[in-house]
């Protein structure tokens, strides 16, 4: 990690070199209550003022709804032959939950097997974080998520007059030194400012979440019948929550044959974990038959399996899932009434 | 710092499948089939290299992909058999296929094994029900072609109907060898059936096996598992040597689209064969 400082007049230059010499994807207002990530044509469209969008932005580019996976041709023999698209993209004004969102889909779609579908993209993409204001319902803090550590090229963070840097890779130390005059030397003074910054900055985020104590609890609760069908009775299964989640990651893989019979395609669309037919198999078993069991599954998945996998949660605290819920589920919520059933 | 991400292997993307050819069908019962098949590429089918357990994804192209196990040995070398059953698209779509007919195979997949290895030098019981005799026909194989390794062998198999046995020469077979029991039982007996009436968890507290010196292995339909493990644990078998093939949906069959979790674990790459102390805590398991 190198750290820079860039002077608050220079920003403007620094990014509208950024926008002409790059396909750069940004936030931009769309309405009063819609910032939306989407492709840069001028600067003035950039607005980093956002609380929140959406769709987590990393995993729109890297890991689209649906995505095509391998063409085929049915001759004499089959050829198969894989699709991988990539191309070079900026993506600024990330903020750290959801890169930290995309750190953990770059971890999962490299663990065990690589995917090159994802990784291809992934490699191309030049990641410029940015802090933005937390939403009410934001509980990064508590999830280990409001700070990134890694997975940008560079981070920005604003302070009085300047923005403190922070370079992770050679490539965001080359765009840095070409497209910017940032200063080589950040002073003692810049460090100290930051660190009062980041104080403040954890202070935004003002939900409770009994964590800690989840883990354990959570096996505890489990076969509560009482507690779950509470939980899960409002529940949809509509799958907005994992539509809008930066971490959620389930898809299913189709195969369309053309009408000519002779060429197909196979392609790979987001599923959800929370609609009926997730664990149905031929024959007619499902093994998640009840919203109950699949809801209880995805606090599993979010908060307790990648703790094991990866040593982190797979859930950042964004937020989205709470605002989107059409029944009002809130994940926070549920994590403390657990807490609150065990503890009585 | 970034992740360093690159490709272990930039041919073999991880959705390709290769092409094999169907060289033989043979009809066990009216709904199930086995499936002789050999890869095009002959590098590709020497590379092809199973351990008993495993399991691949099988594409009918225009129709989609599916996961079975295979049933045939690993020490068969260019050509694997898969024994299915006709009762989802992707199954009923290659029902209707002939020899000669060209699929797409990816795999094998599947970490969690029988471990025949460890099981050397010890008794061996193999409880299978229905379709669940299909993955443990390569384990069962496997310590046959080797039985000289082990100690004790005993297989116990159910099927709803005396026409619903998979294998039926191949079980005749050995019932005549004399180095393995074959106990078989069926649901629903017709006027020629001589041997047990019932399910496969009556012919359990039969076994005379010492717990200490035995490994258990179990697959069958969903339903089976529990009252399976409530007699295994009445005779004091140990959890840490008793496998079980696991079911779930899968669709990627690489650890990625989730679908085959079982609490913590995912099917695909942690299974699909687990020890019971593996899953014991998992409440949805079993």
């Amino acid at each position: 990690m190198l750290y820079k400082v860039l002077d608050k007049k220079d920003y403007k230059d620094f990014l509208s070199g950024l926008v002409s010499d790059y396909k750069l994807i940004g936030p931009k207002k769309r309405n009063e209550a819609v910032h939306d990530f989407v492709p840069i044509k001028d600067l003035s469209e950039v607005d980093t003022n956002y609380k929140r969008t959406t769709l987590p932005p990393a995993k729109k580019l890297l890991f689209p709804s649906t995505e095509e996976l391998i063409n085929y041709k049915i001759n004499e023999k089959i050829e198969v032959l894989p699709i991988v698209k990539s191309e070079e993209i900026i993506l600024f004004g990330i903020n750290a939950w959801d890169l930290n969102g995309m750190n953990f889909l770059d971890r999962l779609f490299t663990t065990d097997f690589i995917d090159d579908n994802y990784i291809a993209k992934r490699n191309n993409l030049i990641v410029i974080g940015m802090d933005s204001e937390p939403a009410e319902t934001n509980f990064a803090l508590k999830m280990g998520a409001e700070y990134a550590k890694s997975g940008f090229d560079l981070f920005m963070s604003e302070l009085s007059d300047k923005y403190f840097i922070r370079v992770g890779t050679p490539r965001g130390a080359e765009l840095l030194a070409k497209y910017s005059r940032a200063s080589a030397e950040v002073a003692a003074s810049d460090f100290s400012e930051y660190d009062r910054f980041m104080e403040e900055y954890r202070k935004k985020f003002k939900v409770k979440v009994e964590i800690e104590s989840f883990y354990d609890n959570f096996e505890v609760v489990y076969s509560s019948t009482r507690l779950w069908d509470k939980i899960a009775k409002s529940c949809f299964s509509c799958g907005s929550c994992n539509l809008v989640c930066p971490t959620c990651f389930c898809f299913n893989v189709r195969d369309d044959m053309r009408l000519d019979l002779k060429t197909g395609i196979k392609s790979r669309e987001w599923d959800s974990c929370m609609i009926p037919d997730y664990g149905l198999v031929a024959g007619g078993h499902n093994f998640r038959p009840s919203r109950a069991n699949r809801l209880k599954q995805r606090y599993r998945c979010k908060l307790k399996t990648f703790v094991d996998k990866f040593g982190a949660y797979s859930c950042v605290g964004c937020g989205r899932c709470v605002e989107t819920c059409l029944a009002k589920i809130n994940i926070y919520e549920d994590i403390n009434a657990i807490k609150e059933e065990v503890s009585i | 710092m970034v992740m360093e991400m690159t490709q272990k292997n930039k041919h073999d993307s991880l959705y390709v499948p290769d092409i094999a050819t169907i060289t033989d069908i043979k009809e066990l019962t009216p709904t199930e089939k086995q499936f002789s098949l050999k890869f095009d590429d002959p590098v590709k089918s020497k590379k092809f290299n199973f351990l008993p357990g495993q399991f691949v994804e099988l594409t009918v192209f225009g129709v989609g992909e599916a996961p079975f196990s295979i049933p045939s040995s690993p020490n068969e070398k260019d050509f694997f058999e898969l024994c299915i059953r006709n009762i989802g698209s992707v199954s009923g779509a290659l029902h209707r296929l002939r020899a000669g007919s060209k699929v797409g195979i990816r795999g094998p997949f599947g970490n969690g094994i029988f471990p025949y290895d460890k099981m050397m030098g010890h008794n061996v019981v193999i409880i299978a029900g229905g379709l669940g005799m299909a993955p443990v026909r390569s384990l069962l194989k496997c310590i046959l072609e080797d039985r000289a390794s082990y100690k004790d062998l005993t297989l116990i198999y159910g099927c709803v109907e005396p026409q619903s046995f998979l294998y039926r020469d191949e079980i005749a077979e050995m019932k005549k060898r004399g180095d393995i029991e074959v106990q078989l039982t069926v649901d629903r007996p017709d006027e020629n059936w001589k041997e047990s009436v019932g399910v496969c968890t009556n012919l359990i507290p039969g076994l005379k096996y010492d717990p200490e010196d035995t490994y258990v292995v179990v697959c069958g339909p969903p339903v089976m598992y529990k009252f399976v493990i409530i007699e295994l644990e009445e005779k004091h078998y140990k959890p840490e040597n008793i496998f079980l093939s696991l079911e779930r949906r899968m669709e990627c069959g690489v650890g990625k689209c989730n679908h085959c979790h079982i609490g913590d674990k995912l099917s695909c790459v942690d299974g699909p064969v687990f020890s019971l102390w593996e899953i014991k805590n998992l409440k949805e398991a079993i």
